[in-house]
């Protein structure tokens, strides 16, 4: 199996420990990862989306275009990145007028075309669907023994119409079945299906905003009692990272709940070390979570 | 379409109520000073000043008066009341509503405690604030200076579209066909939105909205303007970049209604009208420059580097032509010139 690996923006080219462990697990599971040479930002789907749909379209379309030229399915690890190249190849896929229009900018701007004959994949999805539980769980080295707190995020299953991974995103299970399998529990708690705050622009736009969704996640994860925060978007993790420093500074809480991406998750449970998985450089102290695993 | 002739014809109703009004009100009050004009002013443009002030003049937002028959005893408490609000949307610093509410009932308490204590101040007032009020809202006494400043205090509120904490519909609140522009309407359509046309307005949307808990954002209001063709109303109104297109909304809509794609939609045309802040400006200013929204750092390379991956991944970073094409695009879809980015000098202007 060949997958065409779209990197995005966040995750290479901030958090680049969950890329490593992303590249060592599928080597593992004997899946090629390929690189998309040249690939862009997706781009973001709340921002780029907001301000010029055509614009939007045309970048994300080039970007389905590589992957097209390589023969293979698209895989990102960020529900951003997810959102706005599934909703673009269906689009496109689906409006032949919308196609042809972007496919004129694309022949006048580049040597590429969108053909709509490839599909755009979650790493989540593919690992679930595709691989199975007890397959991953085969890789693993070290049991987690952590209280988690599992954060969806929004683009990864909504809108559940389009995207078709759980029939409603009220109550899924698939991310908990995922972590599960590390022997990290996942815990229940208040407004698990809400979003970080960051999405949409509203973080470059007015923090103060995204800071007072990101508190009231952090509240109710802290009345559950979690050690860690675990994701499947590079921008949930930043702003639980980045986001959670910056909600202690500005209401004076002291949350220091580690952050772990699913991937970076699965690295702990191949036995990877922090720095491998660039913990060491996250804003929030993995520690704590580190050594209740050692303790094992 | 029959919406919009409802519509009509209930704005042509209405207004000519109002237009009766003000001369009335022009007749009663010629020797009298400013108020009463600038009440007349206000009536006349009541759409451009609830865009322009709940926007730009953060003065004007006020705890809208709940009970007039109190307010001018409230007088001396409202200032404190008012400041906060106030001084917290000047800084586009939006706080939850919850703690305006709180205000609020804490002013109606005060309020009521006044009113035990000097009962007989306010039955003379009330009867003052009564006769006013049968004079439709406009006759000015500028003899009774509480009167007066209730008076301005319901025209705020009636402008006030951001602190909507009355349930009661104002009279006011009138649009003409001037405000309704079809073409905005007809973008949605166009976009392959017409489920913007299917919304019965049930507010499941908004109930659960993590943005409008906390923001002025209100999502089902924007459906329906655009619906409606209220295309500056929309697009002026910076609530609409309050939205995370977190897609709640839509996944519990009992319509299907495409909301985040509306919302996407109308933010398009406002970015077009030159609706977009400085940091979304930058953020796109990123993609031109580097063919990422978040470009890569020293930081970074040295650690991509330290765990043995390529130290600058195989993206538009490492292939400078691939970045050409991302430029040739932005180029050709005009997005430099919308968000004011100089090519030459790879800059935003």
């Amino acid at each position: 199996m060949e997958i065409a690996y779209f990197l995005g923006c966040i995750m290479n080219n901030r958090y680049p420990g969950i890329e490593k462990a992303t590249r060592m697990l599928f080597d593992k599971l004997d899946i090629e990862l390929k690189d998309m040479e040249g690939a862009s930002c997706c781009p973001a789907p709340g921002v780029f989306g907001s301000f010029d749909e055509t614009t939007w379209a045309t970048i994300a379309a080039r970007n389905i275009a590589i992957a097209e030229g390589m023969g293979a399915d698209i895989m990102t690890e960020c529900n951003g990145c997810f959102g706005s190249l599934r909703e673009c190849n269906d689009m496109l896929k689906e409006n032949a007028a919308k196609k042809d229009e972007i496919n004129a900018i694309l022949a006048e701007t580049t040597d590429k075309q969108f053909a709509g004959d490839v599909n755009v994949r979650h790493f989540a999805e593919i690992l679930y669907n595709d691989v199975g539980l007890d397959k991953i769980a085969e890789l693993f080295n070290t049991n987690l023994d952590l209280n988690v707190a599992v954060h969806y995020g929004c683009h990864f299953l909504k809108p559940t119409a389009e995207v078709g991974i759980e029939e409603s995103a009220e109550n899924p299970t698939i991310l908990d079945e995922l972590v599960e399998i590390t022997g990290a529990k996942s815990v229940p708690y208040e407004n698990k299906m809400m979003c970080c705050g960051a999405g949409g622009g509203l973080r470059a736009r007015d923090i103060d905003v995204t800071l007072s969704y990101t508190k009231e996640k952090l509240d109710a994860m802290a009345a559950a009692g979690v050690d860690a925060i675990v994701n499947v978007c590079p921008f949930c993790h930043l702003q639980f990272d980045v986001g959670q420093t910056e909600v202690n500074e500005k209401y004076g809480t002291d949350f220091a709940f580690p952050v772990f991406h699913l991937a970076q998750l699965y690295g702990l449970a191949m036995g990877l070390d922090a720095g491998e998985l660039t913990l060491d450089a996250q804003l929030i102290d993995a520690a704590p979570a580190l050594a209740k695993i050692a303790k094992e | 379409m029959s919406v919009l002739d409802r519509l009509k014809s209930l704005i042509s109703g209405t207004k000519k109520d109002i237009d009766e009004n003000l001369s009335n009100e022009a007749n009663q009050e010629k020797p009298e000073e400013s108020i009463g004009a600038e009440q007349t002013s206000s009536e006349e443009e009541i759409k451009s000043d609830s865009e322009t002030n709940s926007k730009e003049e953060p003065s004007k937002i006020e705890v809208p008066v709940t009970e007039e028959e109190i307010t001018p005893v409230v007088a001396e408490a409202e200032p404190e009341v008012e400041a906060e609000p106030v001084e917290e949307e000047a800084e586009a610093e939006v706080e939850a509503e919850a703690e305006e509410e709180i205000e609020e009932v804490s002013a109606e308490e005060v309020s009521e405690e006044e009113t035990e204590e000097s009962v007989e101040n306010v039955v003379e007032e009330v009867s003052d604030e009564e006769v006013s009020l049968e004079n439709e809202d406009l006759e000015d006494d500028t003899s009774d200076d509480e009167a007066e400043e209730a008076e301005v205090e319901e025209d705020d509120s009636e402008e006030n579209e951001e602190s909507d904490n009355m349930t009661l519909l104002k009279e006011n609140d009138v649009y003409s066909m001037d405000d309704i522009d079809k073409e905005f309407t007809q973008k949605f359509i166009d976009a392959g939105l017409e489920t913007v046309d299917h919304c019965f307005q049930c507010g499941t949307c908004g109930g659960g909205c993590p943005s409008g808990r906390r923001t002025p954002y209100r999502v089902r209001q924007i459906v329906r303007k655009c619906l409606l063709g209220l295309k500056e109303e929309v697009i002026s109104d910076p609530a609409l970049w309050m939205c995370t297109t977190c897609y709640t909304c839509q996944e519990r809509c009992p319509r299907s209604v495409q909301i985040v794609g509306i919302i996407k939609m109308a933010r398009n045309v406002a970015a077009q009208a030159g609706y977009m802040a400085d940091a979304h400006k930058a953020t796109g200013s990123f993609v031109i420059k580097s063919g990422h929204g978040v470009p890569i750092n020293d930081k970074t390379k040295a650690l991509r580097k330290a765990i043995g991956l390529a130290e600058v991944p195989p993206t538009t970073h490492a292939l400078p032509e691939a970045l050409e094409e991302v430029r040739a695009i932005c180029a050709a879809c005009k997005f430099d010139e919308l968000i004011g980015f100089n090519m030459e000098t790879n800059e935003l202007e």
